[in-house]
């Protein structure tokens, strides 16, 4: 939990900045103030479902960063490269955060974005998670997304992730290019993988995250950031925050013109999987689910599949630091 | 630009058919909008060719919002939508309540075109102000309230959906991020600014 301490320290720097007071706001991180810092690191990978923070560039500009950075890292390593303050805040999967806290890395989430990143996919005879016993699943690494999405997925309908599932690692090949070729029963894809294997006609889905409870009721991606980073640039971060919020919204009132300009910036290779993906997941749901539902849902299931020994509230505690959100729920509506 | 009102409408319809879940904002209902930061100034040009800055408005409530006349996306439901709070605000528009349209496509919305715009869509020019100014001052602005606006190569706009709501003494209060919000919530937060002492 964000202790009494680092309150006081923010409150401290706070106090420094200038304007806060000015209009009597009973906001903390008062918007006129800039931001502690004009360089953010955002990071960027193959992933296409954080589309907001792909197109938050000038959003960013706007609230006063004027070195925008995008870090190339793949999601499998990106909570260690929040971590280590190589990225200062990015989109990142719910679980591997949770786990990566759980393991001591020093992060805060400060918000959920959007719902509904993955699908699982699975041959005929498969027809729910259940179904999963004894089949092959597929999966590129140990502890990345996922894996965690699928073991929590597991945990929840009963079966033990560890004995019940033939899990077959494929560090070099893609899982996806394993389910094409009939070498596993199934696998769990995030954007744009469920885009091609719709395409390519490839199998069926058993879970889609956007409409499927209670998958759908919970982020899948929030924006974390290293914690003292957070703690030590509040305003930025608050700032960040604003922009990703706009991104998103700009992600439902203009996929063609987000498409683009993903395409345009290099964060996607496909203009039509990436506006296909845009019209699928739900980017309008930020200020609608609690992120805490979202740390709580995940967290237990993780825990009982033995993947972290923290509770629920122990990660909330330690990881959570909604004062941002809720100040922006205020100020922005939609 | 002439089928935008046509399209407008059926668009507008459709918004408002569409149910609106207010929930999420019940929380905060009892309470007073926040107080963000003094609202950025601008001076700019109005469609009948006049200059208006912010400051023009002081003593009133003040919607701001970004738009341009050849948006065919969701321009056309967000000025009806105005149009609409308009006209449910009845005698507190123009005199207490004002609204402010700037264009993100100022090479192309002249003060001329913006008058025309204004006129598809039955704006009440006696408390709606359509401004247009330099592509810098347009840009300055955009920058200083937080919209993202880009010109793309067939020349429409991409820009980010943003309706700003300004307190009588100048104060940013709440900004709308989007069209989908529900146009009631909007005018009563418009009325509530009037009862604050």
């Amino acid at each position: 939990m964000q202790s009494r301490q680092s309150r006081r320290r923010l409150l401290a720097t706070l106090s420094s900045a200038a304007g806060v007071s000015l209009i009597g706001s009973p906001n903390v991180f008062a918007q006129q103030a800039p931001p502690e810092t004009s360089r953010i690191r955002l990071s960027k990978s193959a992933a296409i479902c954080v589309a907001p923070q792909y197109v938050a560039e000038d959003l960013l500009r706007a609230e006063g960063f004027t070195d925008v950075e995008y870090v190339l890292r793949p999601p499998a390593a990106l909570a260690e490269a929040l971590g280590r303050g190589e990225v200062d805040l990015a989109m990142h999967f719910s679980p591997p955060c949770i786990v990566a806290i759980d393991a001591g890395q020093p992060l805060t989430i400060v918000a959920g974005v959007h719902v509904g990143c993955f699908e699982l996919f699975a041959h005929e005879g498969i027809r729910s998670i259940r179904d999963l016993k004894g089949r092959k699943v597929g999966v590129q690494g140990w502890g990345q997304a996922p894996h965690e999405f699928l073991t929590s997925m597991a945990a929840y309908v009963g079966l033990d992730p560890t004995k019940d599932i033939d899990w077959v690692l494929s560090p070099t090949v893609s899982p996806m290019e394993l389910f094409a070729e009939h070498k596993i029963d199934a696998f769990l894809g995030t954007p744009p993988e469920p885009q091609a294997l719709r395409a390519r006609k490839i199998g069926h889905v058993i879970v889609n995250s956007s409409l499927d409870r209670p998958w759908s009721q919970h982020f899948c991606c929030m924006l974390t950031g290293n914690r003292d980073f957070v703690r030590k640039n509040p305003v930025a971060t608050k700032r960040v925050l604003r922009a990703i919020i706009k991104a998103a919204d700009l992600c439902v009132s203009d996929p063609t013109g987000v498409a683009r300009r993903m395409l345009d910036g290099g964060f996607t290779a496909s203009y039509d999987y990436t506006l296909q993906m845009l019209n699928e997941v739900p980017y309008n749901k930020w200020r609608e689910y609690d992120p805490e539902d979202t740390i709580r849902f995940y967290s237990l299931r993780l825990r009982e599949a033995g993947m972290i020994k923290s509770t629920p509230n122990k990660i909330i505690a330690d990881a959570a630091d909604w004062r941002f959100l809720n100040e922006l729920k205020r100020e922005l509506k939609s | 630009m002439r089928a935008a009102p046509a399209l407008a409408l059926v668009m507008l319809a459709a918004l408002l058919l569409v149910p609106v879940d207010d929930a999420p904002h019940q929380t905060f209902k009892q309470q007073p909008l926040p107080k963000i930061a003094p609202a950025p100034e601008f001076s700019l040009t109005s469609q009948d060719g006049g200059q208006v800055t912010l400051a023009d408005f002081r003593g009133k409530v003040v919607a701001v919002t970004f738009i341009y006349t050849l948006c065919t996306t969701t321009c056309p439901v967000l000025t009806p939508m105005m149009s609409f709070v308009q006209d449910q605000l009845g005698s507190n528009f123009g005199t207490k309540i004002a609204f402010v349209s700037i264009t993100v496509d100022p090479e192309r919305d002249t003060p001329q075109v913006l008058k025309e715009y204004a006129q598809a869509f039955d704006a009440n020019l006696a408390g709606w102000a359509f401004l247009t100014g330099t592509p810098d001052a347009i840009r300055d602005v955009t920058r200083r309230y937080g919209v993202f606006a880009s010109k793309t190569a067939n020349g429409d706009v991409d820009h980010t959906f943003l309706t700003s709501i300004v307190d009588p003494r100048g104060i940013l209060r709440v900004q709308y991020v989007g069209v989908r919000f529900d146009p009631d919530e909007l005018r009563r937060d418009l009325l509530s600014l009037l009862q604050e002492p």
